[in-house]
C-alpha cells in the first residue's frame, strides 16, 4: 500500500471533495456535534486527505495543547496505515507530517487578526505557505456573521482552498437553520459550503452531510464512522 | 530564634542575570546587621558579596550556585535564598522556588522585564510563589520604573502597581515616596542605613497623589472595607491599605512594587518592610504532601510544629565537612540526634549536627521547627527527597527537574586527572540533578550533559580548581546507528587450512529487520547441521558483528538473525571457527538487507517572545528540523520540532543572536530517525577515509 492507495481507499472520495478544493477551491467547511463525539478526529481526516493530496494543512487548535493535536494525527494515520508497515510506508508517513503545523491558541488569545499575523511571518519568510486551514475550537457563541464573514475574505487573501471549523452544539437548544444546519451555527450557514454533523445512532455513529455545494453528493447523505477508531467507513 | 511561625518568612531573590540581586541581599544582611561591611559584587577589594562564596562566583560576578542565608528584620526571621540568574542554572531556581514561600523579584530599571525574568516569574507561577518586585537600578542613565512597571503587566500578565515613586532618577535619584503613609524616605548615613522621614517635595506632590489614587483603586478590590472608606472619602489608614495589598499579594492577584538603587543603598529598608508586611508566612501557604500509605493521596501540611515532622531535601553541597544538605521542615519539629525517616529509600537517619546557613558560614543550631529553612550535616540523600519522623509515610510532590540540552566530551590530561575527574563528576552529578555524565562506550569518551555551554564550562573550571582534575574539552559525537531494512540470506563457509588443527564452520540462514527489541537469534537448527555446542558461538559471532556496522561503524540495532541451515567437520569445527562463520554471514547477509544509518532526533521546545516566532522557525528550518506546531502563551510563543541532534550543537548561541537572548529552547530525545540520503553518504564517506587513514 503506497500514498496513492491511502488516498483512493479514503472513504471521504465519496464526497467528491478532491474535486471540488482542486477545482474550486475557497470555501469554507463545518464539522458539528456534541461535545466528545469525535469532532476533531473528523476534522484530522479532512486534514490527512488534503495532505495526501500535497497540501499543506495548518490546524488551529484553540484551547488544545499541540501534543493533543499532535496525537490525534499520529493515532489516525497509524489506523489507516495499520495494515503495512514496511519502510517505504514510514517514509510516506514523514512525508505526509511535514505537510502539517499545529498552530494552538489559548481562547482568550484568539482572533482571526491574531492568526492572520501569525500566518503572515510564516509565509513571509518563506517558512510554511499553508493552503488548507483547519480551526478547531471556535467559539461560535462569541463568532459573529461579521466575524466569520472576515474569515472568508482572510481565506480569498491568503490564497487558502479550504477552511475547516469545527462546532459545538447543545442537546437542549433546538434552534436550526432553513438547511437543518443547528445552533450556534443557525445563522451564519450561508458562510459555509460544506456542513457536516455527527449524530450517535443505535451503536454506530452516523455522519450527515447537512450541505455540501458542488459536491459529489447530495444534502442528507450519511457515511457512517467506525465508533471505536472514528474513521469514516467505506460506503 | 522566634517560634511564632506568623514571624517567619521563607524568601527567594530572583531575577534576570546582572539585575542586581546578589547586591541587593548583600544590603539586606547588612541593613538587619548579618555583615559589618559591604562588598561589592566585581569590588575592587577582591572580597566579593558574601552570597557569592564560591571563588568562581567572585571572578565571573555571576551566581553560580544558590546561597542560602538568614536575618532577622523588625521582628521577623527572613530564611533568603540568592539564586542565580543565568538560564543554564536554572535548577537552582527551580529548587529554591519549591521550598519558598514568597519572593523577590529583581528587575533592571534599564532592562525591564528580560527573558529571564520571564522565565523565573513563570518559575514562581508555577510553584504559586506570592511576590513582590523591586526595580533596582533606578541611578542607572535610562532608568524608568514606571516602564518596567507596565512591562510587568503586559509582558508579565502581573497586576502590578507602584508603591512607591522615585524622587529623581539616574544620578538624581535621592529617595522614594511611600504611597501608603504618603511620605518621603530619604536614606542618609555613609551606607544609607539611617531612613529620614520628610514630606513629600512640593514638585511631586500631584503626581504622588495620582499614584496613590491608581494604587488604592487597585487595592480596594481586595478589602471591602477600603473600599467603603473610599467611597466614603474618609481618612484611610494605611494598616488597612496594607492588609488589602497583602490579601492580594497571597492569591496572587496583585504585585507589589518598590523602586530603588541596592548599589547606592537607596530604599532596600522600604522592600524589606514590604517582604514583611505582604509577603506570606509559612501557614499562608498551603504545601501538599502525598499519603503513601493511601495511594499517594495529597493532602495539605499542617505547618504544626507539634505534628509529626515532614521535610523536604531540596539541596545537596559537599562541603569541608562531608555532605551538607538543606532542608525545608513543613510540619514538625527537629532536634540535633533526632532520627528520621528517608520515605524513599526507608531508611532510618540519626541527625548529629543540625545548622542554618550563613552563605558559605554556618551557625550551629540544636533545633529547628516548622517553616525553617536548615542544613542537616552527614545526611545520604538524594535532593527531593522526604524525612518524616518516621509514624507517617510520606513525600512532598517533586520537583520539576528540566533535562540536559547539551553535552560535551571529556578527556583527562594524564591517569591522577582521571581518578581526580571521576570524584568531581560523581559529587557534581549528586548536587545538581541537571547536570549528568555517563561513558559513551562506542566512543570510549566521557560525556558531561548540561543545561547550556555556561553550565558545563563552569564545572570543567570546577574540576580544574577544586579537584586539580585538568581535562581536554572535545566537541561531542553524535552516537548514530545502523539498521536493516529487509531480509537478506546468508549462507558462509569458515575454512582456514593452515597446517595443525584447521577451523571449519558453516552457517545459513537469514537476518531480518526486528520492529522491537535491539537484537534477537534464533536457533532454526533441525537435524543437527550444527551441532548444540557451537550454537552459542554463532550467537556470540553475531552480536560482535552488530558492534560495528559496516556503513559508519556504529552499532547495528533492530536486527533478527535467524540460522536455519550449516554445516561442521569432526575435527576443524570450534567455538571460534563458528563465531567467524557467524561474522562472516553477518557481513554477507547485511548489505543485501539494505542497511540505513539513523540519527537520534531530538524533541526541541523553543520559546520565545512572538515578535521572534519567525526567525526561530527559520532557525529550525535551517537545521533539517520538522516543525511540530506552535503554541501562543500570552506575548509568548512556543516552538516545537523535531530536530537531529547533530544540528543542534551551537544552536544556544544562535538563538541567542536571533532573537536578542530573549528566548531558550529546551530538548530531549524522541526517536532514532534514518538519516536522509546526502547526510547517509556524507557519513559513509567520512567513515571509510577513517578507516583508510587508521
Amino acid at each position: 500500500m503506497g500514498k496513492k492507495d491511502l488516498v483512493m481507499n479514503n472513504p471521504l472520495r465519496v464526497l467528491g471533495l478532491e474535486k471540488k478544493v482542486q477545482e474550486n477551491g475557497a470555501g469554507m467547511g463545518l464539522v458539528m456535534a456534541r461535545a466528545g463525539l469525535g469532532k476533531t478526529a473528523i476534522l484530522v481526516q479532512i486534514a490527512l486527505d488534503s495532505m495526501l493530496w500535497g497540501d499543506k494543512v495548518l490546524h488551529v487548535s484553540i484551547g488544545e495543547g499541540i501534543d493533543k493535536t499532535k496525537a490525534w494525527y499520529d493515532d489516525i494515520l497509524a489506523l489507516m496505515t495499520a495494515e503495512e508497515k514496511s519502510e517505504s510506508m514510514q517514509v510516506t508517513v514523514t512525508e505526509i507530517m511535514q505537510k502539517r503545523m499545529i498552530m494552538t491558541f489559548k481562547e482568550s488569545n484568539f482572533s482571526q487578526v491574531k492568526l492572520e499575523e501569525r500566518l503572515d511571518d510564516l509565509v513571509q519568510q518563506n517558512i510554511y505557505k499553508p493552503v488548507c486551514l483547519i480551526i478547531d475550537g471556535y467559539d461560535f457563541q462569541e463568532g459573529t456573521h461579521a466575524a466569520l464573514q472576515e474569515f472568508k475574505e482572510f481565506m480569498v487573501r491568503r490564497g487558502l482552498k479550504m477552511i475547516w471549523f469545527s462546532a459545538v452544539t447543545h442537546r437542549d437548544d433546538e434552534r436550526k437553520s432553513a438547511a437543518g444546519v443547528p445552533a450556534p451555527c443557525h445563522e451564519v450557514d450561508d458562510l459555509f459550503d460544506m456542513v457536516m454533523f455527527i449524530a450517535p445512532k443505535d451503536n454506530a455513529i452516523d455522519l450527515k452531510i447537512l450541505k455540501c455545494t458542488n459536491c459529489a453528493v447530495n444534502a442528507g447523505t450519511s457515511l457512517t464512522l467506525d465508533p471505536s477508531t472514528m474513521l469514516i467507513q467505506k460506503a | 530564634m522566634s517560634v511564632d511561625l506568623s514571624n517567619v518568612r521563607n524568601i527567594g531573590i530572583s531575577a534576570h542575570i546582572d539585575s542586581g540581586k546578589t547586591t541587593l541581599t548583600e544590603r539586606i544582611l547588612f541593613y538587619t546587621d548579618r555583615i559589618h561591611a559591604i562588598h561589592d559584587v566585581r569590588g575592587k577589594d577582591g572580597v566579593g558579596a558574601k552570597m557569592d562564596s564560591m571563588e568562581l562566583e567572585r571572578e565571573r560576578g555571576i551566581t553560580i550556585q544558590s546561597a542560602a542565608t538568614f536575618c532577622n528584620w523588625k521582628g521577623k526571621d527572613i530564611n533568603i535564598i540568592d539564586t542565580p540568574g543565568h538560564v543554564d542554572f536554572t535548577i537552582e531556581v527551580e529548587r529554591a522556588l519549591r521550598v519558598l514561600d514568597g519572593a523577590v523579584l529583581v528587575l533592571c530599571s534599564v532592562g525591564g522585564v528580560q527573558s529571564q525574568s520571564i522565565t523565573v516569574n513563570r518559575q514562581m507561577t508555577r510553584y504559586k510563589v506570592p511576590r513582590i518586585a523591586f526595580i533596582n537600578k533606578c541611578d542607572r542613565t535610562g532608568a524608568n520604573p514606571e516602564r518596567v512597571t507596565a512591562q510587568l503587566r503586559e509582558k508579565l500578565g502581573l497586576n502590578a502597581h507602584m508603591m512607591q515613586l522615585p524622587i529623581g532618577l539616574e544620578n538624581d535619584l535621592v529617595g522614594v515616596i511611600d504611597l501608603v503613609t504618603m511620605k518621603a524616605l530619604y536614606f542618609d548615613g555613609d551606607n544609607g542605613e539611617v531612613v529620614r522621614e520628610e514630606e513629600i517635595p512640593a514638585a511631586l506632590q500631584e503626581r504622588a497623589k495620582e499614584k496613590r489614587e491608581e494604587l488604592l483603586e487597585a487595592v480596594s478590590m481586595f478589602s471591602d472595607e477600603l473600599m467603603e472608606v473610599m467611597l466614603e472619602e474618609g481618612d484611610i489608614d494605611p494598616a488597612l491599605i496594607h492588609a488589602a495589598v497583602r490579601k492580594g499579594t497571597l492569591s496572587l492577584e496583585l504585585t507589589p512594587v518598590f523602586v530603588g538603587s541596592a548599589y547606592k543603598n537607596k530604599a532596600v529598608q522600604p522592600m524589606l518592610d514590604g517582604v514583611n508586611a505582604y509577603l506570606p508566612c509559612p501557614t499562608d501557604v498551603e504545601n501538599m504532601a502525598l499519603d503513601l500509605n493511601n495511594e499517594e493521596k495529597e493532602f495539605a501540611v499542617s505547618n504544626n510544629p507539634d505534628d509529626s515532622l515532614i521535610m523536604l531535601a531540596f539541596k545537596l553541597e559537599d562541603g569541608r565537612y562531608g555532605q551538607l544538605t538543606y532542608v525545608r521542615t513543613y510540619q514538625g519539629k527537629l532536634s540535633k540526634g533526632d532520627t528520621v525517616f528517608n520515605s524513599r529509600t526507608g531508611k532510618k537517619v540519626k541527625i548529629g549536627r543540625l545548622c542554618r546557613m550563613h552563605s558559605d558560614e554556618m551557625e550551629d543550631i540544636d533545633f529547628c521547627g516548622s517553616g525553617d529553612i536548615v542544613a542537616l550535616f552527614g545526611v545520604d540523600c538524594a535532593s527531593g527527597d522526604t524525612f518524616s519522623s518516621g509514624d507517617i509515610s510520606c513525600s512532598m510532590s517533586s520537583m520539576h527537574i528540566p533535562e540536559p540540552v547539551i553535552s560535551l566530551a571529556i578527556v583527562p590530561v594524564d591517569n591522577k586527572a582521571q581518578i581526580n575527574m571521576s570524584k568531581a563528576l560523581n559529587r557534581f552529578t549528586k548536587e545538581d540533578p541537571t547536570f549528568k555524565t555517563f561513558v559513551d562506550h562506542e566512543t570510549n569518551e566521557t560525556i558531561i550533559s548540561g543545561m547550556g555551554e555556561l553550565h558545563l564550562e563552569v564545572y570543567v573550571e570546577r574540576m580544574k580548581r577544586e579537584y586539580n582534575a585538568e581535562v581536554q574539552v572535545g566537541a561531542p559525537q553524535v552516537a548514530y546507528r545502523e539498521a536493516i531494512t529487509a531480509r537478506a540470506e546468508f549462507n558462509y563457509t569458515h575454512k582456514k587450512q593452515t597446517g595443525g588443527s584447521g577451523q571449519f564452520g558453516r552457517v545459513a540462514g537469514y537476518m531480518e529487520p526486528l520492529e522491537e527489541g535491539e537484537y534477537e537469534f534464533v536457533d532454526a537448527i533441525v537435524g543437527g547441521a550444527i551441532p548444540r555446542e557451537f550454537i552459542s558461538s554463532c550467537d556470540k559471532g553475531f552480536q560482535k558483528s552488530l558492534v560495528k556496522g559496516a556503513l559508519c561503524g556504529s552499532v547495528v540495532t533492530g536486527v533478527r538473525c535467524v540460522i536455519n541451515d550449516g554445516a561442521f567437520h569432526a575435527v576443524d569445527s570450534s567455538d571460534v571457527a563458528f563465531q567467524l562463520a557467524a561474522i562472516g554471514a553477518f557481513k554477507e547477509g547485511y548489505m543485501k538487507a539494505k542497511p540505513v544509518i539513523m540519527e537520534p532526533i531530538m524533541k526541541v521546545s523553543v520559546e520565545g517572545p512572538t515578535e521572534f516566532q519567525g526567525s526561530i522557525m527559520g532557525s529550525i528550518n535551517q537545521r533539517r528540523g520538522m516543525i511540530i506546531g506552535t503554541m501562543e502563551e500570552g506575548n509568548y510563543t512556543v516552538v516545537e520540532a523535531d530536530v537531529p541532534l547533530s544540528e543542534m550543537f551551537g544552536y544556544s548561541t544562535v538563538l541567542r543572536s536571533l532573537t536578542q537572548g530573549k528566548a531558550e529552547f529546551t530538548m530531549e530525545f524522541s526517536a532514532f530517525k534514518h538519516v536522509p540520503k546526502t547526510v547517509n553518504d556524507e557519513l559513509i564517506k567520512k567513515y571509510q577515509s577513517e578507516k583508510k587513514n587508521a
